[in-house]
């Protein structure tokens, strides 16, 4: 496809509006009278038709097109919004994303239609001319109905200019310039176009704008505005002079009546007809977000990407320029190292800002599923999502959508009961599951709150004894919230309790190693009869990561900060036994203590001191402490997996290069405290 | 042209030594051949992998061959050699005792595994390999890499 | 009957280039392999036009644009690129060169710009 240029912002463009289609929809089943929202979902409709027509989807275009004949009849109120009217157009909105999804995935976005199509044209209540081609339909309706090009109005400043400009003797000109459709490089093709025009005269104003010009962000054609002391026709033969410019339309603008700029938008509806005849493709250009007022550039991840690679490099090379800045103890070598060390840090926080996105991305999915799965379940269910503006970095975004789904499923399937048991228990019929995400410290917290049945506390303990999840002994120190957790230990949920909804084949035992392979921390509340919350603390971001080195015999391990509550060292003689268990007394707590030595296998010979180092982590409400030989120091470092030849290496989380070039591994700390 | 003659029915492996014997790997397989360099060991894995280096940024696996296959083993010296495999989108290094040189093999010489060739068991080897007076084996990559699944799983019980 | 220089590093780029040109009934003057071959052999046969490639070893196409364009400012130089160098394009077009041509060449795009260039 000549257009492949295009299609990444095509299909970007594509899933914004389908998503703006999603949400406008499902507001629209709570407020069925507001034309405002069937307006909103028209338009993208409508501009998704636009778009697919001129890339040549004709799927996407002729499903585009039914589905915004069935919102205009809803507009002018010749259909009611009923479940079985959004029924149908949900179902053709889940056809577009599959559409647009195939295209994503380099298919040819060609999906069978048919049936839906029938639906939609059901509701116009009359059958279409047997299927003209979708996009000849949606070019025919949208070249009418394009009314209004998102160009043309000048500013007061610049009209100004043009009257003064006239008033000197020069002529203004609208020119429309139209590339040959299969122009490449069309960027270098328009700056030929410009050279001619700039020898001409004076470009004042250009639609698509310059920026916009030079990125190709626009189909074939373009319009400048010249003021000029050349003739029309000359400046028309001099750009036709231009390789691969189809053609030339100059107007001249009149600026006659001293009118406000209302009026020039009058006259040119002359040239915007010119505009739309030369080629009927023409199609409203990149749509103009209405309330962005900041300026911002679309950047492929890739690139970002490298960017955190390149950084990566950086920082290890800084951490070993730091070293041996240290060994060499030179003052103004110190000095730039320490300067270096400072704008590398703001560096570091400018590219991991970078790579934050809003967990809307992925929390914007669930509405819908809560929907259907309300239906499937013949549960009444409401989804109240809070805090989607929160930010995470995008590989932290890409990995928690399954398992959230896992979670939301599970509270809908376990978690709400049915409208009856709910009516008989007291509660009103319909349930609410909250989702809310909120930003604290150095963490995310996403929670997810339903006001169903509450886990039944002594079914869990059953469960997980038959299952031998657990030993009696074990239960006996287990505080409630302990159990609820264990739902999430691995042998805990049979097959045969796997039901459609929440089943699929996995057990939240692996929701939970996806959120703790990120870092995350998962709790469980829960009331019987009230409801049940799932908490999971999730870090900002992952690749680099702020750590405690330390020394365990000769080797060095790494010990995220975020898990740290602080270091300590007691005496030999402040440690206790209890239930085979090594304890301290730390801050009027009782805290079991790991020797790492022991975890890892590290030899070593028991020093001669009479303390030991310990740093004191902590897992949710859960402290622990691990007995290590020394602490080296607070280091920021770069988070490397291990990659999957190595996989489920126990209490390890992944490897850093420390300044030296040495491998030191990071410890898992929550496989550590139980 | 004249080459792609010869990758028909030719294929260019590596020849490496453990113990007495003499094996190969196919060449396209192995990124580079390193010195050895200081290893970080990976706690709660078979003893046969040696830990982790620092191979240009890139954290690699590495892997004692003679240990992998139950061979005696014997102290590294300065022949000692890493040979870096490229295997499923990860780099992965074996030790050797020593990696002797780079040969071009007709495929017409591979012949099937005899029952026991030196100390190796056979699941290991692709094919024997018999050139002028040589006799060396081809190793079966993917066999060498595959793990017990789960041995380390099993430890957090 | 116009006569055109071929540059191009890739002898199968010059063979099809040359195969339209002749087609077309122009003289095909000559052929160069690199920029410093071009810029030599403009002073030498003063062609009508030349098609110049971007990317060459030796002396690049934008490099032995300017200097023939030093000497000759009258040269009708058409630019060959590939997709991709559209920022290189923009740099040869300031410095003087009349068009350009994408590869993979369409006889008659080519066409259509040495006949825009020499019309």
């Amino acid at each position: 496809m000549s257009q492949s240029e295009y299609l990444g912002v095509f299909i970007d463009e594509s899933e914004e509006h389908l998503q703006a289609i999603n949400d406008n929809l499902l507001q629209l089943e709570k407020q069925p009278d507001d034309m405002t929202i069937v307006g909103e979902i028209f338009r993208s409709a409508h501009t998704l038709k636009g778009m697919g027509a001129t890339m040549g989807f004709e799927d996407l275009a002729h499903l585009t097109h039914n589905m915004e004949n069935v919102l205009d009849l809803i507009r002018q109120e010749q259909l009611d919004v009923t479940t079985d009217v959004m029924d149908i157009v949900f179902e053709a909105v889940d056809y577009l994303e599959e559409i647009i999804v195939d295209i994503a995935n380099g298919g040819d976005g060609k999906q069978d239609v048919q049936a839906v199509t029938q639906h939609l044209e059901a509701l116009q209540g009359k059958n279409l001319l047997p299927s003209k081609e979708g996009a000849a339909a949606a070019e025919a309706s949208s070249t009418s109905e394009e009314k209004t090009p998102a160009e043309g109005i000048f500013d007061e400043y610049e009209w100004t200019v043009l009257v003064q400009s006239k008033e000197q003797g020069y002529h203004a000109f609208r020119i429309v310039v139209e590339l040959d459709e299969k122009t490449m490089l069309k960027a270098a093709r328009v700056f030929m176009v410009f050279e001619v025009l700039e020898q001409a005269g004076d470009v004042m104003k250009s639609t698509p704008p310059a920026d916009e010009l030079e990125d190709e962000k626009f189909e074939t054609s373009f319009e400048v505005v010249l003021v000029t002391t050349v003739e029309a026709d000359d400046i028309k033969q001099q750009i036709r002079n231009v390789s691969e410019v189809d053609s030339v339309t100059v107007d001249a603008i009149e600026t006659g009546q001293p009118d406000k700029p209302a009026s020039p938008a009058q006259n040119q509806t002359r040239g915007t007809e010119t505009l739309a005849k030369p080629n009927q493709k023409e199609k409203a250009p990149s749509p103009q977000k209405k309330s962005e007022l900041n300026k911002t550039i679309r950047v492929n991840i890739d690139r970002l990407d490298v960017l955190m690679n390149l950084f990566e490099e950086l920082v290890i090379d800084r951490g070993r320029l730091e070293q041996i800045a240290s060994e060499l103890n030179n003052n103004a070598l110190n000095e730039t190292v320490e300067r270096m060390s400072r704008v590398s840090g703001d560096l570091q926080e400018i590219i991991l800002n970078m790579r934050m996105m809003p967990v809307e991305q992925v929390f914007n999915r669930f509405p819908r599923m809560v929907r259907s799965l309300s239906k499937e379940l013949g549960k009444k269910v409401t989804l109240e999502i809070s805090g989607a503006e929160t930010e995470l970095d995008r590989t932290i975004i890409d990995e928690i959508g399954d398992p959230l789904v896992h979670l939301i499923r599970n509270s809908m399937d376990h978690g709400i009961e049915s409208p009856a048991q709910r009516q008989s228990a007291g509660k009103p019929e319909q349930g609410t599951v909250e989702l809310r995400a909120y930003h604290s410290g150095n963490h995310v917290f996403i929670e997810i709150e339903d006001d169903g049945a509450g886990i039944d506390k002594d079914k869990v303990i059953h469960k997980a004894l038959t299952n031998h999840v657990v030993t009696e002994e074990e239960i006996q120190q287990m505080t409630d919230q302990q159990i609820y957790g264990l739902l999430f230990s691995s042998g805990f949920s049979t097959a045969e309790e796997i039901t459609d909804v929440s089943g699929r084949g996995v057990g939240l035992d692996v929701v939970l190693s996806t959120f703790e392979s990120l870092g995350g921390v998962v709790t469980v509340d829960s009331e019987l009869g009230k409801g049940t919350l799932f908490s999971i603390q999730l870090p900002l971001t992952l690749s680099i990561i702020d750590v405690m080195l330390v020394h365990v015999g000769e080797e060095t391990y790494a010990v995220p900060l975020t898990a740290i509550i602080e270091t300590a060292i007691v005496h030999k003689g402040d440690v206790y036994s209890a239930h085979n268990q090594k304890v301290i007394d730390f801050r009027g707590k009782v805290v079991p203590i790991i020797f790492l030595h022991d975890i890892f296998g590290v030899d070593f010979q028991d020093q001669d001191t009479d303390y030991y180092s310990l740093v004191i982590i902590n897992k949710g409400e859960k402290v622990a402490g691990l007995v290590v030989d020394s602490l080296i120091g607070q280091y920021d470092i770069v988070l490397k997996s291990l990659g999957n030849y190595l996989t489920n290496v126990f209490a390890i989380s992944g490897a850093t290069i420390l300044g030296d070039g040495q491998v030191a591994l990071i410890v898992d700390t929550n496989a550590l405290i139980r | 042209m004249e080459e792609a003659v010869a990758e028909d029915t030719h294929v260019k492996v590596i020849v490496f030594q453990l113990g007495d014997e003499e094996y190969a790997l196919d060449v396209e397989m192995v990124q580079s051949i390193e010195k050895l360099q200081a290893i970080t060991r990976i706690p709660g894995v078979e003893a046969y992998i040696k830990g982790v280096m620092n191979l240009r940024g890139i954290i690699t696996p590495v892997i004692d061959l003679r240990s992998r296959f139950g061979m005696e083993s014997k102290s590294y010296d300065g022949a000692t050699r890493i040979l870096v495999i490229h295997k499923n989108g990860d780099d992965i290094g074996f030790i050797v005792d020593e990696a002797n040189d780079v040969l071009d093999i007709p495929i017409s010489s591979i012949e099937p595994t005899p029952e026991v060739v030196g100390g190796v068991a056979d699941e290991y080897l692709r094919g024997v390999v018999k050139v002028n007076d040589r006799l060396f084996t081809l190793l079966h990559v993917d066999k060498v890499l595959e793990r017990q699944a789960n041995k380390t799983n099993q430890k957090r019980k | 009957m116009a006569s055109v220089l071929i540059v191009d590093d890739a002898a199968f780029m010059r063979m099809m280039l040359k195969d339209i040109l002749e087609k077309n009934d122009f003289t095909v003057a000559g052929e160069a392999a690199n920029g410093q071959e071009a810029v030599d052999m403009y002073n030498e046969l003063q062609p009508d036009l030349v098609t110049m490639d971007i990317t060459m070893p030796e002396k690049d196409g934008i490099e032995a644009l300017k200097e023939i364009k030093e000497n000759h400012s009258e040269a009708s130089i058409i630019m060959c690129s590939a997709m991709g160098q559209q920022a290189m394009v923009i740099d040869a077009i300031q410095a003087g060169a009349k068009d350009f041509i994408v590869k993979p060449f369409q006889a008659d795009r080519v066409m259509d710009a040495i006949q825009k260039v020499l019309g």
